[in-house]
């Protein structure tokens, strides 16, 4: 079935710790070198669609860069949702907190839900992506 | 802040990799007594769930940020003069490194009061 991996890229190109996002038959996947190991999951956070490969990856765990999120990416498993903003003790202005309540609002129906994970495989130094 | 429902061991098991991060440089380590460590970050878990941060499970929140923010796990760094004088923190999931049986430590309160 070696037929369904698809060339993706160089393992070169992505030093351990780090991400590359790319599109593959209309996927959007982001690699990630963990240690060595590569790992290919959705580009897009489970929370909010924000582009993963700006977050930090430490080990098998990733980041989202925008709510913190955090996902194991061997799995794709939803570790954590979003972590509540800085916003303070102050009290807003009134456009704003009316804003602001209607977004809390909103966001308590957001779940963070798991993503999805690709199989990958090393051959002659490129990472291959199963995308089907 | 909404509750996520998340496997509880997946993320007790990636809490215990961050943690020991941060712990390790400071001259802490997790506890050795298993059964409390499972424990205590399972009730981190469930924290986390409810307020979106792992809250120290043994310390009450004040619904002030700034008093907050300084109990929330790993809160060592806020509070290391105390830790270093009971050698663990005070809910005993972090002891001393030299620490090998942490039943034998004392509680005691911290010099100069309320902290």
């Amino acid at each position: 079935m070696s037929e369904s991996f698809i060339k993706a890229i160089s393992a070169s190109e992505i030093a351990p710790g780090g991400m590359k996002a790319l599109e593959l038959e209309g996927n959007e996947i982001v690699i990630c070198n963990s240690g060595g190991k590569y790992y290919a999951i959705q580009r897009r956070c489970g929370h909010m669609n924000a582009p993963l490969e700006m977050g930090t990856l430490d080990g098998i765990y990733l980041t989202c860069p925008m709510h913190c999120a955090q996902f194991d990416v061997t799995n794709g498993e939803a570790l954590s949702g979003p972590v509540p903003s800085a916003i303070g003790n102050e009290i807003p202005p009134p456009f704003l907190g009316k804003y602001l309540q209607n977004i809390g609002m909103i966001m308590k129906n957001v779940r963070t839900e798991t993503i999805r994970t690709y199989t990958t495989k090393l051959e002659a130094g490129w990472i291959q992506i199963k995308v089907k | 802040m909404s509750q996520h429902i998340v496997n509880v061991e997946s993320r007790k098991k990636s809490l215990h990799y961050f943690y020991e991060k941060v712990v390790m440089p400071l001259g802490f380590k997790f506890t050795p007594d298993k059964e409390l460590m499972n424990f205590l970050l399972e009730q981190e878990v469930i924290l986390e769930g409810k307020h979106g941060i792992p809250f120290c499970p043994c310390q009450p929140l004040r619904n002030d940020r700034i008093r907050d923010m300084q109990i929330v796990c790993p809160c060592i760094p806020f509070h290391r003069k105390h830790f270093n004088e009971i050698k663990r923190c005070w809910c005993g999931l972090f002891v001393h490194k030299d620490v090998l049986d942490p039943d034998k430590l004392q509680q005691l309160p911290p010099k100069g009061g309320e902290q």
